[in-house]
């Protein structure tokens, strides 16, 4: 059994090395592709140091080529980059180059890293880092560095979609800049405590959970 | 005796012009912030949000009755008691005004069953001025801009509250908010006990307030000790409700030491109008 699995990890990373960066990219937006549009119901945990907020539950409309929609009923929270800018990036090959970069190991899937670079100068995302397994053709984490967000990493985890390239749950990781108090709101004349100081970029972790797709 | 005379305190109450200034400043208000939020809600709610908007979108309803309801009351609960003082800083220097202070007195029925008559009066005014203040705030701005979850701003940032858990949320604090106006219509009752026109009462009151509100916000140390114990400190109570975690100890503490104000106010009352020489 241990030689079986031996074999599959060698055979595996053979193919990576095999590949070029814009092979390697080519077979993931295949994948994306394959999908035109979906629909998804999602919940949303969001674990920010300064916001309080109960898990939302919402739904995700997603069209080719980057048409992206939120409808929630309650109040969710996202981040205002990373659930379809890459996709609708990575759509355009003319304005990207892509360089291969090193193998990891992420949540036990074998992935290579791939750093993408606009070639057009008024491009949101300044570098995008994606670290794709090549024996599924999936995302497995992203680290994007846009003009107006600042950076946002992406974890992927797949279960039923997988075939589509759909995850199942995505946590973002975005810095927050220090968070300013309207003081005429947050006057509080119970409160006698001095308001709490936040350190800048301040890190926080947003998981999107999506339980079932519709395409 | 007592429930004859408090019904026609409440008689001279509902006969006077003054009593309808304050239901009336009240509604104009609330339509006013209400028309105000159609016109530019989302630009008044940027200024909560717009410290994360950079990195985070907010996604959902944002502007609904709830939180207009939240905004109403966080604006009015602090000129509301004005207008209750207009009513109740009337109630026994207003009698004493227009002379039908003996009057009264020669009715079957004791100075302090006057005095509390009158008190008794006064709170219902002040719980339908609360009730009002409610239904304009929460069924209308319901009514004209939907419901969904509540974004509360305080001292240690954002919170916001599923919209299932609101409704007792907004009752408890209406009902402490309540309290609260209470304490002003107690306290403008006893300066009314000592006064013999209207206009002293209603202006002390205010007086009190004001001054009381200037003090909790200085943070001055001197003043530390006094803070918990001045009624004022407590009149924003309601706003506790809406924490997570519910300071439950906190809350029975503000309650506990308004009704303490209301007690000793009312004793006070009572002291000193069954002291009063009203012959001369």
């Amino acid at each position: 059994m241990k030689s079986v699995l031996l074999f599959v990890f060698i055979l595996s990373g053979g193919f990576g090395f095999g590949q070029t960066a814009e092979e390697i990219l080519k077979g993931v937006i295949d994948k994306i592709d394959l999908v035109e549009d979906y629909q998804a119901d999602v919940q949303i945990k969001a674990a920010i140091p300064i916001i309080k907020v109960p898990i939302a539950k919402a739904k995700i409309y997603f069209k080719q080529k980057d048409k992206f929609k939120v409808e929630s009923k309650g109040i969710a929270i996202l981040p205002k980059q990373g659930m379809s800018d890459l996709t609708g990036f990575l759509s355009n090959e003319k304005k990207y180059s892509a360089v291969l970069g090193e193998s990891k190991t992420i949540n036990e899937h074998k992935t290579r890293l791939i750093s993408i670079l606009p070639t057009d100068e008024n491009s949101e995302i300044i570098l995008a880092k994606v670290y794709i397994s090549t024996s599924e053709d999936l995302i497995y984490r992203t680290i994007l560095t846009t003009k107006s967000s600042g950076t946002v990493s992406i974890d992927y985890e797949y279960n039923l979609n997988k075939k589509y390239g759909l995850p199942n749950k995505m946590t973002f990781t975005v810095d927050i800049k220090k968070f300013k108090m309207p003081k005429s709101v947050a006057s509080d004349i119970r409160n006698n405590d001095k308001q709490k100081k936040y350190k800048d970029n301040e890190k926080y972790s947003n998981p999107v959970v999506g339980p079932s797709h519709r395409f | 005796m007592l429930w004859k005379n408090t019904i026609n305190e409440l008689l001279k109450i509902a006969t006077k012009i003054r009593s309808y200034i304050g239901i009336g400043a009240l509604t104009l208000l609330i339509i006013i912030v209400l028309f105000a939020m159609i016109a530019d809600g989302k630009s008044y709610i940027g200024f909560v949000t717009a410290s994360f908007e950079q990195t985070l979108s907010f996604n959902g309803k944002i502007i609904n009755g709830n939180l207009i309801a939240f905004i109403i009351m966080q604006m009015l609960i602090v000129h509301v008691p004005l207008l209750i003082s207009l009513v109740t800083g009337d109630l026994l220097s207003g009698e004493e005004a227009a002379g039908t202070i003996r009057m009264l007195a020669t009715k079957p029925i004791s100075r302090t069953g006057i005095v509390l008559s009158k008190w008794i009066a006064a709170t219902i005014y002040t719980l339908i001025m609360t009730v009002w203040l409610g239904f304009l705030s929460l069924f209308v701005a319901k009514w004209m801009f939907g419901t969904g979850d509540l974004i509360v701003l305080n001292s240690n940032g954002l919170l916001i509250i599923p919209e299932a858990d609101l409704a007792w949320r907004f009752g408890l604090a209406l009902l402490i908010a309540f309290l609260a106006l209470w304490t002003v219509a107690t306290l403008s009752l006893a300066f009314s006990a000592f006064a013999k026109n209207s206009v002293g009462p209603i202006v002390s009151t205010m007086s009190v307030i004001i001054l009381f509100t200037i003090i909790g916000t200085l943070d001055v140390s001197v003043f530390d000790s006094i803070k918990p114990y001045m009624f004022t400190t407590h009149m924003a109570a309601w706003r506790s409700v809406f924490e997570d975690p519910y300071p439950t100890s906190a809350i029975w503490e503000s309650v506990l030491i308004l009704v303490a104000h209301i007690a000793v106010l009312l004793g006070i009352t009572l002291f000193r109008f069954n002291k009063k020489d009203i012959t001369s």
